[in-house]
């Protein structure tokens, strides 16, 4: 095995369970559209709320699908090998999240068009939306591939993964709610962007060591 | 500088027959230090120009508070050493501590709230502070839901250090995102260089409130940490001694 051969397999097995990547976003599009049922559907409280909605719902539909990362690996023992391959554990993991970033926010990237106009964000925030996605989803994907790593050998871990990373996913869901809603009134928010930015360059340097140590322990 | 003496804390039983003196004086001196302060507090200092009475909460809210984040910070570092040099002793300070701390920041909430109704008028707002205790109450829970939910004990030490270590990380992020975000309450009552806002009537009997309340946490957590101790390593023959001894026999 070598670390080219790992990422394809990685990205092949993510293909051929195309049902989990249309499972994830649909999830997105559900709770997105419990808002406007829920709350208020008039474009006056949606415009404003729009950059918060889909947020929260991508923080969720990534944390579902980030949950189970190790589950089949662990069961079928794939896991045990990737530990006594000899290669550098920290960086397979880096490879690993590289592919699940791809095969889950290019789909939400995707529908995010159509979400924009159903939630009536302004044309001049919806780059700024993207930008914010583009940059600031892989710290969520870093964090939370520490949580799936530590719960992988758990039956039932869904809820008990969530109580455990959404409270660090807080300044995530601030910085970049706070940069849409920037370019909405008009204010500077490439500052924002650059926080958000370090953010995920500070989780790419500490998670995937933390996430190999979790993943060492589970597998003993 | 020797190091033996720290090297040699990290065996449980070391650990154990050295602490065990000290929670006892450790704990009537905290509770000593609180019962003083919080008399002084609630019923000598005078009372707030502003906020007349209520400001007394100050007494319980303040050292909580701070017990709240030490308590975290405490777990980072045990979190640390326990990745870094593997000692035995740091998983069991996380497993004894994360539920004080969990309590504290709870109290802290609570205390809070009460303290927000008559100062102002509302139990609860999005404010930076409110928010990022709130957030470091769900940490604890989450490390005491893991701890609880990992079977195997090996696995549960290295994912809650693993967590402890990360939180510790991201708890400055979480604290300046939400300053940033939102703010509302006044600024640290203690900080170490500068001489408090408030007369000296009024922060003396917080500082007994405040050393008198570390030191009641750390009798808790010393005693936690001796049953801990006493439950993981029941098949040494040093515990039994122990039991037999404590017993009597």
């Amino acid at each position: 095995m070598t670390y080219t051969s790992f990422l394809r397999s990685e990205l092949l097995v993510l293909w051929r369970r195309k049902q989990d990547v249309v499972n994830a976003v649909l999830f997105f599009i559900l709770v997105v559209a419990l808002f406007p049922i829920g709350v208020n559907s008039s474009p006056e409280f949606l415009s404003p709320a729009s950059g918060g909605i889909i947020w929260c719902a991508a923080v969720l539909a990534i944390l579902m699908s980030i949950e189970g990362a190790f589950k089949d690996d662990y069961l079928d023992g794939s896991l045990e090998q990737l530990v006594v391959s000899g290669l550098s554990l920290p960086l397979l993991m880096l490879l690993k999240v590289v592919a699940l970033w791809a095969s889950v926010v290019i789909p939400l990237l995707l529908v995010m068009p159509l979400l924009s106009e159903m939630l009536s964000l302004p044309s001049a925030a919806f780059w700024v939306l993207i930008m914010t996605l583009l940059v600031g989803t892989p710290c969520l994907f870093f964090i939370g591939i520490i949580g799936s790593a530590l719960t992988a050998s758990l039956k039932q871990s869904a809820m008990l993964v969530m109580l455990l990373i959404l409270p660090f996913y807080f300044p995530v869901i601030i910085f970049a709610t706070s940069a849409v809603h920037a370019a909405q009134v008009g204010l500077p928010y490439s500052g924002l962007l650059a926080i958000l930015l370090a953010m995920s360059l500070l989780s790419l340097v500490v998670s995937p060591f933390m996430t190999a140590i979790a993943i060492k322990a589970s597998v003993n | 500088m020797r190091w033996v003496w720290f090297h040699k804390l990290g065996s449980p039983k070391y650990f154990y027959f050295w602490s065990k003196p000290l929670a006892l004086p450790l704990f009537f001196l905290g509770c000593l230090c609180l019962v003083v302060g919080l008399v002084w507090g609630l019923a000598f200092a005078p009372a707030d120009y502003q906020q007349g009475n209520s400001f007394r909460i100050i007494y319980i809210h303040v050292p909580v508070a701070m017990l709240a984040q030490s308590c975290y910070f405490a777990l980072g570092v045990a979190g640390f050493v326990y990745l870094v040099w593997q000692m035995k002793i740091a998983p069991i300070f996380i497993k004894s501590m994360a539920p004080i701390g969990a309590v504290m920041a709870l109290i802290a909430l609570v205390s809070g709230a009460i303290w927000g109704k008559p100062t102002w008028g509302t139990w609860w707002i999005w404010d930076a502070r409110l928010t990022s205790v709130l957030v470091l109450f769900l940490l604890y829970m989450g490390i005491i839901a893991l701890q609880n939910a990992l079977d195997d004990l090996v696995l549960a030490n290295k994912a809650t250090a693993v967590v402890s270590v990360v939180g510790l990380i991201n708890l400055p992020i979480i604290k300046y995102s939400v300053v940033w975000w939102n703010t509302l309450h006044q600024g640290a009552t203690f900080t170490l260089m500068e001489k408090p806002a408030m007369p000296a009537a009024m922060w003396i009997p917080l500082l007994i409130c405040v050393v008198g309340l570390y030191c009641f946490v750390a009798s808790l957590v010393l005693w936690r940490m001796q049953s801990e101790i006493m439950q993981r390593e029941h098949r040494s023959s040093w515990v039994k001694q122990e039991v037999m001894y404590n017993n009597g026999f």
